[in-house]
């Protein structure tokens, strides 16, 4: 969680000082859900994610190095510096940045793994947002319809973009998964350790079963959708930030282990950072081939 | 060898790419248990069963992109969309998803599926269900536009697009489903993807179609030669994208005129295109400008206007005439 973290406020440090362009979308204050789900999880699943996806690819891959390659555009990138923040490509692990284009796919790619008949599931983590594109629900009928092995994570941060739920959504999160006979629960925590728990009979559930289940975190993200002005009540945020993720889980850490931890996460950071600017710009070989096609 | 329609030589080649290939799946809005409303997929159901043959629900985006999903996950999925005008709802996750798919992972995953879509009119049906957009999927990096215009052809192509790695839009001519019959080899037969036929080879004009207007330009062609001893080559592009403009261009050097017949719109058609890459490859070797004939620029008419709006063999006789008395 820490390591996410700080990964981010670094790439959003980095936005700031002009050395990053382009878009990035934060997940500070969700990282425990991207932990507490993504840990359950083994060789040979998949993730599927959005725009909002730092946290879940790190979680999946702890690749900072690559992470930042790809932002700043640099060979070794996660994608050779191509795609960028939310156009992410590894092994078990895909994004797409345009909300809820992603979710047939993921049925999809649970389709293929439930044929192979290896236990693999994939994990589908969806904002609030995303709920509001038609797609998720041709998708969530596909999905009960063919009893997909598709953990569907909804993480409501209240918040589609600038737009509060209250504006954007009608009815309830869990409901609409019930209407189309697919499991569902919802959670409200910001706590990796009761989320941890949480998702443990879930993802086994989906394993044992191979039938979708919908989730719902309710949780809160701590700075702007984007990199941009953030025109949210200053008071909601304050609420939230005493709920922030570290804070709890530190509040059971003492001193000594504080600092080690984030000693040993600084370290990682700067030193994938290091790495990655090592590398030439993305591109080199293409350009000289489009030279020559000129 | 047996003499099939178009339906029957697609159905052949199902036949026999499923019996081969058990990734290879089926899926689409009625295609299993009813076999399809063209019929295309008939017996398909009853002979590999409903894992590889599936029934949908009513949800084009949903059906590509899970086609999408399950073809990145190692199937070969063969998604029909009923007409091509409904394709437009599963959209998003075309342009998205599988045309981006090879490229946003640097070649990590590839997208082996196959969207077949009926298209065009003569038909007596629907804007829906009788257009020509071959420019949409054509227009879009990443994806092979393909487009058969007779049973032999279209059993070949078939196969090649399912054993293609990227994705594939199989637009079917549905005027020429059961228009006529040719004899298709029971053996297998696959033609490359991304080559014109010459079909007739001639030196004075080149005429480009593709399609169901095919069909109606070469019989327009034949009687022009002959009345008129006029030599015309007669180019069946088959493939939109990736084009074949060695093949077009290649020809109009040696002829140094041509038109284009399209059932398509005219604004940006692929005609357009096909002058574009004649201007860029043959310009000094032409003797009169490239002409076009095609569709208006208007929505497919209704059945009982949809003839005065696609190209008759008077406007294909006429633009031949005054390409080569330029």
């Amino acid at each position: 969680m820490l390591s996410i973290r700080r990964f981010e406020e670094r790439v959003l440090e980095l936005f700031s000082r002009g050395e990053l362009f382009g878009t990035t979308h934060t997940s500070i204050g969700q990282e425990a859900g991207a932990v507490a789900v993504i840990d359950h999880l083994k060789h040979g699943d998949f993730i599927v994610s959005g725009h909002r996806c730092h946290g879940h690819y790190l979680a999946w891959t702890v690749d900072y190095a690559g992470l930042f390659g790809e932002l700043m555009g640099r060979a070794g990138g996660v994608v050779g510096g191509r795609g960028g923040s939310q156009h992410l490509h590894a092994e078990g692990f895909y994004t797409n940045g345009v909300l809820g284009n992603m979710v047939p796919v993921a049925a999809g790619m649970a389709m293929a793994e439930k044929r192979r008949g290896e236990g693999a599931i994939g994990v589908l983590f969806l904002g609030d947002g995303a709920m509001g594109e038609g797609t998720v629900y041709e998708t969530l009928n596909m999905l009960s319809l063919w009893q997909l092995p598709l953990l569907v994570v909804v993480e409501n941060n209240c918040y589609a973009q600038t737009t509060p739920l209250d504006l954007h959504f009608a009815g309830s999160f869990s409901g609409r998964a019930k209407a189309f006979g697919v499991d569902t629960g919802e959670i409200e925590s910001n706590d990796v350790r009761e989320l941890h728990s949480h998702f443990e009979s879930i993802v086994k559930k989906v394993r044992g079963t191979s039938a979708p289940h919908m989730e719902i975190v309710h949780t809160y993200r701590l700075c702007a959708h984007s990199k941009g002005d953030d025109f949210r009540p200053a008071e909601e945020i304050e609420t939230w930030r005493r709920r922030d993720p570290l804070r709890i889980e530190a509040a059971r850490l003492d001193e000594e282990s504080r600092n080690e931890i984030e000693r040993q996460v600084e370290e990682i950071i700067h030193e994938a950072e290091q790495r990655a600017r090592a590398r030439p710009p993305a591109g080199a070989r293409t350009n000289r081939v489009m030279e020559a096609v000129r | 060898m047996p003499k099939m329609n178009m339906v029957q030589a697609l159905n052949l080649a199902f036949h026999q790419e499923m019996e081969k290939d058990e990734t290879v799946v089926v899926m689409g809005e009625d295609v299993g248990v009813n076999g399809g409303v063209f019929r295309v997929t008939d017996g398909l159901y009853n002979a590999f069963g409903k894992e590889r043959v599936m029934d949908t629900p009513l949800a084009e985006s949903g059906i590509v992109g899970t086609a999408i999903g399950m073809a990145i996950g190692g199937l070969k999925p063969v998604a029909e969309m009923q007409f091509s005008g409904f394709a437009y709802i599963g959209f998003p996750q075309i342009e998205n998803n599988a045309a981006r798919m090879r490229n946003r992972s640097r070649g990590q995953f590839t997208v082996p599926m196959v969207l077949r879509m009926p298209y065009g009119g003569g038909v007596r049906a629907l804007e829906h269900h009788s257009e020509s957009k071959e420019t949409y999927w054509a227009h879009t990096a990443g994806i092979k536009t393909v487009i058969p215009s007779g049973p032999r052809n279209a059993r070949a192509l078939l196969v090649a697009a399912i054993r293609d790695p990227d994705p594939v839009i199989f637009y079917e001519p549905k005027h020429s489903y059961r228009a006529f019959k040719e004899e298709v080899p029971e053996a297998e037969e696959v033609m490359e993807l991304g080559k014109a036929q010459v079909t007739h080879e001639g030196t004075d004009l080149t005429v480009v179609t593709w399609g169901s207007m095919y069909h109606q330009t070469r019989r327009v062609v034949e009687e022009y030669m002959e009345q008129t001893g006029v030599s015309v080559e007669l180019i069946d592009l088959l493939t939109i994208a990736p084009m074949d403009y060695k093949t077009i261009t290649a020809s109009v050097r040696k002829t140094g005129r041509c038109v284009v017949v399209q059932e398509a719109q005219r604004t940006l058609g692929p005609a357009s295109e096909i002058i574009a890459l004649i201007n860029d490859h043959a310009l000094m070797y032409l003797e009169a400008p490239v002409k076009r004939v095609s569709m208006f620029d208007v929505t497919m008419p209704y059945f009982s206007r949809e003839q005065m709006f696609m190209p008759t063999p008077k406007q294909i006789r006429r633009a031949m005439s005054e390409t080569l008395d330029f």
